[in-house]
């Protein structure tokens, strides 16, 4: 932990707020300052997807920041309102593609309270390890992009190893490795094959015994790590909040608001977990969040494999599946926060309307707040805080 | 720093936010259905609803807005969250020709981005946005909002078949 003895010195001088490096518009006029426009992105090699930042730069410093946004915008809503119910499914895969699972697990879970089917509990069971599993393979990477962007280039690869590793198990249970139309309105498609639930032991086994080593000892205590993350991108509670901030980076500042807790469904009132915390509400604590939550996550994935009851997976929904008119609501946590899906029903076998409430474009907003004062190399950090991912933001 | 989040029973948090709308605002329906409250308010009221729950009654959060087109009319879902099990449904409607409503981004900041995704979508506009340009679509020389129920797509299926 040489870093952190390092960054103690200096530790006086990262406390004053990054808006007190901003010149107040006064100022700028009398003295005739003139800030630079700077467009950054689409085609950014570190920006997370098409994202197109517009910057004002005074100096090094960001006066503003105007994400826009439309770049992969594919219209799924009204793609959707063309489609059956099922046929739905595959497109909620394009979303997050970083999150497909809990994409089509929130869409199924809004159909289903419209029609009030019955879900046998192995399939639940199936749904939540898979969405654990997903999450995991969404944290690691987000944790190996972090690094990436800060200019560290072994994380990366650890982390891809990991998610190459966990869609190989995604391979073997649903034949495909990121576009899966696993999770089916009624259950899921298939029972897991019988060999499976050992290989998953076995894989989180083998996860849990270096994940100390590859993610944590690693990273945290680097001086570099902590000179560009800590104090960066910080944050209050309020801010958070208001800017409708969920998942890690609200987390991260100290709310615990959790999905799967507050607002249960599935199985997860069954399963032990905490919902992880902390207080610094910075780029550091993010991380830190991420890490806490990957052993949450693989906690949560033993309980599944343990506690997995044998029967049906796939409830009676009829053949052709028809709700009667009225509204449905689904949410649930993914991995970058609360994705709520509202389907309305006309009574016919396409949904009359579906909206997406994706967490990436709620916590984007976060950026026009907190990145004016920082410099502009503090943008990627502040990217790998917020994680978003452009199939979310761009529905 | 810190926040305080809403503490207490379920139902009495349900109760207490029900009593508290209810009393200040002459709601067109207002009940409690699974752990919901749900309200249909006027469309001038909406904004006034939505201060109350914020300022007086202490939701911290907006979910989301959802806007359905009903080929007339254009009927809103404003949804509101306690972060702690309690869920405000506020829906409107809003009828005419040229479809305007109150803002609420003054009351939820986060309601921005929903609102100008809203307007880009739909052509809803909200009164007193400071920022209402669209969100996905171009900004030029492009007069459509795609979401709406008269813009076709070209590859519509129909499933005349299967009827």
């Amino acid at each position: 932990m040489l870093g952190e003895e390092r960054r103690a010195e200096h530790e006086g001088a990262l406390t004053e707020p990054p808006s007190s490096r901003l010149v107040s518009p006064d100022i700028r006029d009398e003295f005739g300052l003139e800030t630079i426009d700077m467009s950054m992105g689409p085609q950014h090699p570190a920006m997370h997807g098409l994202l197109r930042l517009i910057l004002a730069l005074d100096g090094e410093t960001v006066v503003r920041c105007d994400p826009v946004m439309g770049y992969l915008h594919r219209c799924h809503e009204k793609i959707a309102e063309n489609r059956m119910y099922p046929a739905v499914i595959p497109l909620t895969d394009r979303l997050d593609y970083f999150a497909n699972m809990h994409n089509e697990h929130g869409y199924c879970l809004a159909v289903e309270d419209l029609l009030d089917v019955e879900i046998p509990p192995r399939a639940e069971y199936i749904r939540v390890l898979m969405c654990e599993l997903m999450r995991l393979a969404s944290h690691i990477p987000s944790i190996g992009f972090l690094m990436l962007e800060l200019g560290a280039f072994t994380p990366i690869l650890y982390a891809f190893r990991e998610r190459e590793r966990i869609q190989s198990i995604f391979e073997a249970v649903t034949g495909a490795r990121m576009m899966f139309h696993y999770i089916r309105i009624g259950g899921v498609k298939a029972d897991l094959p019988p060999d499976i639930p050992q290989k998953i032991w076995e894989y989180i086994e083998s996860l849990e015994a270096h994940f100390q080593r590859d993610f944590v000892d690693l990273i945290q205590g680097n001086e570099i790590f902590i000179s560009r993350t800590r104090n960066v991108g910080k944050m209050t509670q309020e801010q958070a909040v208001e800017m409708g901030v969920t998942g890690p980076a609200l987390r991260c500042t100290g709310v615990d608001f959790d999905i799967r807790l507050d607002y249960p469904y599935s199985i997860y009132p069954e399963l032990q977990f905490e919902v992880v915390t902390d207080t610094a509400g910075d780029v550091e604590a993010s991380y830190r969040v991420r890490i806490a939550e990957c052993l949450q996550s693989i906690s949560l994935i033993k309980q599944c494999l343990e506690k997995m009851p044998e029967g049906e997976v796939m409830g009676d929904t009829g053949r052709r599946i028809r709700p009667d008119e009225g509204e449905g609501f689904g949410r649930v946590e993914s991995p970058r926060g609360e994705y709520a899906v509202h389907v309305v029903s006309d009574g016919s076998d396409t949904p009359y309307r579906v909206h997406y409430r994706d967490p990436s474009f709620c916590n984007m907003q976060l950026l026009q707040e907190i990145v004016p004062g920082h410099y502009l190399p503090d943008i990627m950090p502040i990217m790998g805080l917020v994680d978003p991912v452009s199939g979310g933001w761009d529905k | 720093m810190a926040l305080t989040l809403p503490e207490g029973d379920l139902q009495t948090r349900l109760e207490r936010y029900l009593e508290g709308l209810g009393n200040r605002h002459g709601l067109e329906e207002s009940e409690i259905v699974d752990g919901v409250v749900r309200i249909v308010a006027k469309k001038v009221d909406v904004p006034a609803v939505l201060a109350t729950a914020r300022e007086t009654l202490g939701i911290p959060h907006l979910s989301f807005i959802t806007v359905v087109d009903r080929q007339g009319y254009f009927e809103l879902t404003y949804e509101l969250i306690d972060f702690r099990g309690a869920t405000v449904r506020v829906k409107t409607s809003i009828e005419g020709d040229e479809p305007v409503i109150g803002m609420v981004t003054g009351i939820y900041p986060t309601a921005n981005w929903h609102e100008r995704e809203a307007y880009d979508m739909f052509g809803v506009a909200f009164a007193g946005h400071p920022d209402l340009r669209r969100t996905y679509m171009w900004q030029d020389h492009f007069d459509h909002h795609p979401l709406l129920k008269s813009f076709e797509i070209s590859t519509k299926r129909t499933f005349e078949g299967l009827r």
